[in-house]
C-alpha cells in the first residue's frame, strides 16, 4: 500500500523516477547494497568502502550537485531547492527503489545546518551553509566529554575570547567521523560565572592543525568508530559562534530536536535487509524449524514493520500540515533497544558457533558476532536509552521535572 | 491510503467518545457487570438508532452507513478505552464480518440491515474448549438430512451467545468447513452463559442437538470466508487493546502526577518515568499497526493477514503490559476491587487470550511471511 500524498507529489514522484532513470551512471547501483548504509553498530555493507571511492560515485555525487539534490531541503540561496519534508520522504523512497545513494553531508546536514538556519545571522548562513553542501566542510560533534556524557551542560571545555577571536581548550569524546572532518561543532563554556546552562557556546572550529589531536577508541567489537579530541587552544573567529556568545545550550537543544521526517519511510529499511539476511542464516543453520527461533523471528519481524507503520503515520502528519506525533519522539529509543535484542537474537540463531570468531589481527568478528556486540553501543549513543525515557516522560506526558537538588 | 485522522473522523472519534462517557462511565460498567445480560439494552439500541455505529462499516445496499474499517477500528478504539460492555465486537464485528467476506448475497441482506441497526444481535460461534481459534475445530459437524441441514455438537467461547438472536456457527460437514445460520430459539440450542475473568465481557458455551440450520455460502467452502473474518476480527480486537492500553497509561500518569511521597509526586521519579515512557512507545506502536492494519483492510490490501496476526500480538502484549503497570504505578490502592485498574487488567487478559494468544499470532506471522 503506497500513501496517497495527492497529485502533485505524485507528479513530483514520477518526474524523480524518469531523472533517476537518464541520469545514473551504469553500474552504480551494483556497487553495493546502498539501502543498509548503516549507521555506527549496524550491520556492515559488503564493499561499502570501495563503492564510494568508485568514479561512478564521483560522478553520480557532481549530477547530484548540479540538480540541486545535496540538502535539497534547505533555502535554495544556500545550495537548496526548499523541497518540503514530504518530497524529501519520496525522494528518500525513490533512491532506496532504486538502489542508489543520497549523497548525504553527515552530521553538517543533520545536525550543524539546522542549528544554522534557526539561529545564525544572514552572513553566517551564507558563509558556512553551501560549504556543507559542497562538501568542503565536514563536521564532527564535540559535545560529549569524559566527564559529562548525559549531563551534558555540565561540559567543561573552555572558550575564551581573545579580540575577535573565540579559543576553545579542553578534552571531547565519542566523536564519529573525527579522520574525515575538518571542522567540529562544539560546546564550551564561555562563562563559568553564571548558570549551568546559560554560560555555553556553540562554535564552529577548524579541526585541523597542532591545535587539535585526536585518538581512536577501541570498541568491544574491536573497531573503532569513534575518538577522543584533545583541542589545545583552537583559534576561530568570533564570527564562528552559532547564536551569540552564552547562547549555546539553545542552540545545541535545536540541533537535538531537530525532526528528521524526511527519514520516516526508510529509516526501517536497512533494519529489514538485515532481518532477512538473519532469516536466511537462520535457514542454513537449519534452525527455522524451532519454535523458540520463529517466535524471536516473529517478534523481530514486528518490531521491523512498527517503524515502517509509524514512518507512514509520520509521513502522513507531515503531510497534511500536522506536527508528527508522540511516536517520531520513540524513534531512537524504539530501534536502538530493538536493535540491541536482534544481536541476542543472532548469537541464539547460531548457536554454539557464535563462540568462534574467524581466524585474523585485530578481532575480526562474523556479522553476526559484530551485531551482537557492536549493538550494545546503539542504546547509549545520542542520547542514553534512560535520557529517551526522560524526554518521552516529561514531554509527551508531562510527567514533572526531577527537583532542582537531584538534578 | 491517507493514515492520518481526517476531520469527519475527529468528529466521530469525538462524538462517540461523548456518547459512551455518557452512557458507559465506569459507574454503569460496574453495575452492568453484574447483570445477567451484562449491558444496558436501551443504550444498545440507541448506539444503532442514533449513532449507527453497528452498520457503520456495512454498505449501503445492506442497511449500512458504508463507511469503511477505518471508521470502525476508531469506535472499537472509543469501546475499548472505556470498557463498553455490549454485543459490538460479537455482533458488528464478528458475525457482519462473517457474512461481508463471503458471498452469500440472499443471506447478507437477510441479516445484515439487523445488525446495521442493533434489532438484531448476533454472534460468531467458531472456537471450542481450549481455543482452537482459527474455526475450523471437528466439536460441531452438519450433516444433510431430509432437505435441510443439521448441526450436533457444541461450540464455546462463544461472544455473547448467551442472548444472540442469531448464531452464526463455523462447522464440519463432509466437504469440510462450513458456515450455519442457527436462529436465537431453535429447538436443540442450548446456550449457557459461564462466568468468565472479565466480567465485562459475556461467553457461552452453545450446546448444538440436532439443530435445524440454514447454509449460508457453499458447503465446504468456509475455511477461507472463517480465516479473512478473523484477521478482521483479530484487527478489530487490536483497536480495542488499543484503546484500553492507553486508558490504563492515562490513569496510571494522572495519578503519578497528583500523588506525592517523599515530598514531590512519584511522576518526577524515574522509576515512574521510565515504565511510562516505555508504555507510551508501546502503545503509539500499537496504534500505528492498528492505523496501518485498518487501512489494509479497507484497501483490501494483501497485507491483511501479515498485519492482522502481527497487530494482535502486538497489542495483547501491550495492553496487557499497560494494565499490569498501571495496578502497579498506583500502588496499595491499585489493586483495590474499588480501584478501576483491575477492570482493564482483566479486560487485557481476556482479549489477550481471546482469537488467540500472542505466540499464537507470532508463529502464523512467522508462516505468514514464509518462515
Amino acid at each position: 500500500m503506497e500513501l496517497d500524498l495527492g497529485p502533485e507529489v505524485a507528479e513530483f514522484r514520477a518526474d524523480l523516477r524518469s531523472w533517476l532513470t537518464t541520469n545514473t551512471p551504469s553500474g552504480l547501483g551494483d556497487l553495493t547494497d546502498w539501502r543498509s548504509f548503516g549507521v555506527t553498530g549496524g550491520r556492515r555493507p559488503d564493499g561499502l568502502g570501495a563503492a564510494l571511492a568508485d568514479p561512478r560515485y564521483r560522478e553520480w555525487e557532481q549530477r547530484l550537485t548540479d540538480a540541486r539534490l545535496v540538502c535539497p531541503q534547505w533555502p535554495a540561496e544556500y545550495g537548496g531547492q526548499d523541497m518540503d519534508a514530504v518530497r524529501v520522504a519520496v525522494l528518500n523512497e525513490e533512491f532506496a527503489t532504486a538502489n542508489v545513494p543520497r549523497v548525504v553531508r553527515g552530521m553538517g546536514e543533520t545536525l550543524v545546518g539546522p542549528a544554522v538556519l534557526v539561529h545564525a545571522t544572514d552572513e553566517q548562513k551564507a558563509h558556512f551553509l553551501p560549504r556543507i553542501v559542497s562538501g568542503e566542510d565536514v563536521y564532527c560533534q564535540g559535545f560529549s566529554e569524559p566527564g559529562h556524557g548525559s549531563d551534558l551542560a555540565a561540559v567543561e571545555t573552555k572558550g575564551v575570547v581573545d579580540g575577535d577571536e573565540i579559543v576553545v581548550t579542553g578534552q571531547k569524546v565519542w566523536t564519529s567521523g573525527a579522520a574525515r572532518a575538518n571542522m567540529m561543532f562544539v560546546l564550551c563554556r564561555t562563562n563559568p560565572d553564571i548558570g549551568k546552562h546559560s554560560g555555553l557556546s556553540y562554535v564552529l572550529i577548524p579541526f585541523t592543525g597542532p591545535a587539535v589531536t585526536f585518538r581512536p577508541i577501541r570498541q568491544m567489537s574491536g573497531a573503532a568508530e569513534f575518538c577522543e579530541d584533545f583541542i589545545d587552544g583552537a583559534r576561530a573567529p568570533l564570527f564562528n559562534v552559532v547564536g551569540g556568545l552564552n547562547n549555546g545550550w539553545r542552540v545545541a537543544m535545536t540541533t537535538l530536536g531537530h525532526e528528521r521526517g524526511g527519514r520516516a519511510t526508510v529509516q526501517h529499511l536497512r533494519f529489514e535487509q538485515e532481518f532477512w539476511a538473519l532469516v536466511d542464516t537462520a535457514r542454513a543453520y537449519d534452525r527455522l524449524d524451532d519454535p523458540l527461533i520463529r517466535q524471536q523471528l516473529a517478534w523481530a519481524y514486528t518490531q521491523v514493520q512498527l517503524m515502517r507503520f509509524s514512518g507512514v503515520r509520520t509521513l502522513a502528519q507531515v503531510a497534511q500540515g500536522q506536527q508528527p506525533g508522540p511516536e517520531a519522539s520513540v524513534a531512537k529509543l524504539f530501534w536502538s533497544e530493538y536493535h540491541k535484542r536482534l544481536g541476542e537474537i543472532a548469537m541464539n540463531v547460531v548457536g554454539a558457533d557464535g563462540l568462534v570468531r574467524p581466524d585474523g589481527e585485530n578481532y575480526p568478528t562474523t556479522e553476526w558476532q559484530n551485531v551482537f556486540l557492536a549493538g550494545r553501543s546503539g542504546t547509549i549513543y545520542s542520547g542514553t536509552s534512560e535520557i529517551q525515557r526522560n524526554i518521552i516522560a516529561e514531554r509527551a506526558l508531562g510527567l514533572p521535572k526531577e527537583p532542582k537538588a537531584a538534578r | 491510503m491517507q493514515l492520518a485522522e481526517s476531520a469527519e473522523q475527529r468528529e466521530l472519534r469525538a462524538s462517540v467518545r461523548r456518547f459512551l462517557a455518557d452512557k458507559s462511565s465506569m459507574a454503569a460498567v460496574r453495575e452492568l457487570m453484574e447483570t445477567v445480560p451484562g449491558y444496558d439494552d436501551a443504550v444498545w439500541k440507541q448506539a444503532g438508532a442514533q449513532l449507527g455505529l453497528p452498520g457503520l462499516a456495512i454498505p449501503e445496499e445492506y442497511g449500512g452507513a458504508g463507511f469503511s474499517f477505518v471508521e470502525q477500528a476508531i469506535v472499537l478504539e472509543e469501546m475499548g478505552r472505556s470498557l463498553y460492555c455490549g454485543p459490538y465486537f460479537a455482533s458488528a464485528v464478528l458475525a457482519a464480518n462473517a457474512l461481508l467476506c463471503g458471498a452469500d448475497e440472499a443471506a447478507k441482506h437477510q441479516w445484515l440491515p439487523g445488525i446495521a441497526t442493533g434489532e438484531l444481535v448476533a454472534t460468531l460461534a467458531f472456537a471450542q474448549d481450549g481455543g482452537a481459534w482459527d474455526g475450523t475445530g471437528s466439536g460441531l459437524t452438519a450433516r444433510h438430512d431430509a432437505g435441510e441441514w443439521r448441526l450436533s455438537g457444541y461450540r464455546s467461547l462463544v461472544l455473547d451467545g448467551h442472548n444472540a438472536d442469531l448464531v452464526l456457527a463455523g462447522a464440519r460437514t463432509e466437504a469440510g468447513p462450513s458456515l450455519f445460520a442457527v436462529t436465537g430459539a431453535t429447538p436443540g440450542l442450548a446456550a449457557r452463559m459461564v462466568p468468565t475473568l472479565d466480567q465485562t465481557r459475556r461467553l457461552a458455551h452453545i450446546d448444538f442437538n440436532d439443530v435445524s440450520a440454514q447454509l449460508i455460502g457453499v458447503d465446504g467452502a468456509a475455511g477461507e470466508v472463517l480465516g479473512r473474518t478473523l484477521d478482521r476480527a483479530a484487527l478489530a480486537l487490536a483497536a480495542q487493546q488499543l484503546g484500553g492500553a492507553q486508558a490504563a497509561l492515562d490513569m496510571a500518569v494522572a495519578y503519578a502526577k497528583s500523588r506525592e511521597q517523599f515530598d514531590r509526586p512519584i511522576g518526577s521519579f524515574q522509576a515512574i518515568k521510565h515504565r511510562a515512557a516505555d508504555l507510551l512507545l508501546e502503545i503509539e506502536s500499537t496504534r500505528s499497526a492498528v492505523l496501518y492494519g485498518a487501512w489494509a483492510v479497507a484497501d483490501c490490501s494483501d497485507e491483511v493477514p501479515v498485519v492482522a496476526s502481527l497487530a494482535k500480538a502486538y497489542a495483547s502484549d501491550a495492553f496487557a503490559h499497560a494494565a499490569g503497570e498501571n495496578i502497579q504505578m498506583h500502588g496499595g490502592i491499585g489493586f483495590t476491587w474499588e480501584h478501576d485498574a483491575h477492570l482493564y487488567f482483566k479486560r487485557a487478559a481476556f482479549d489477550q487470550q481471546f482469537l488467540g494468544d500472542s505466540a499464537y499470532h507470532r508463529e502464523r506471522l512467522a508462516t505468514r511471511i514464509g518462515l
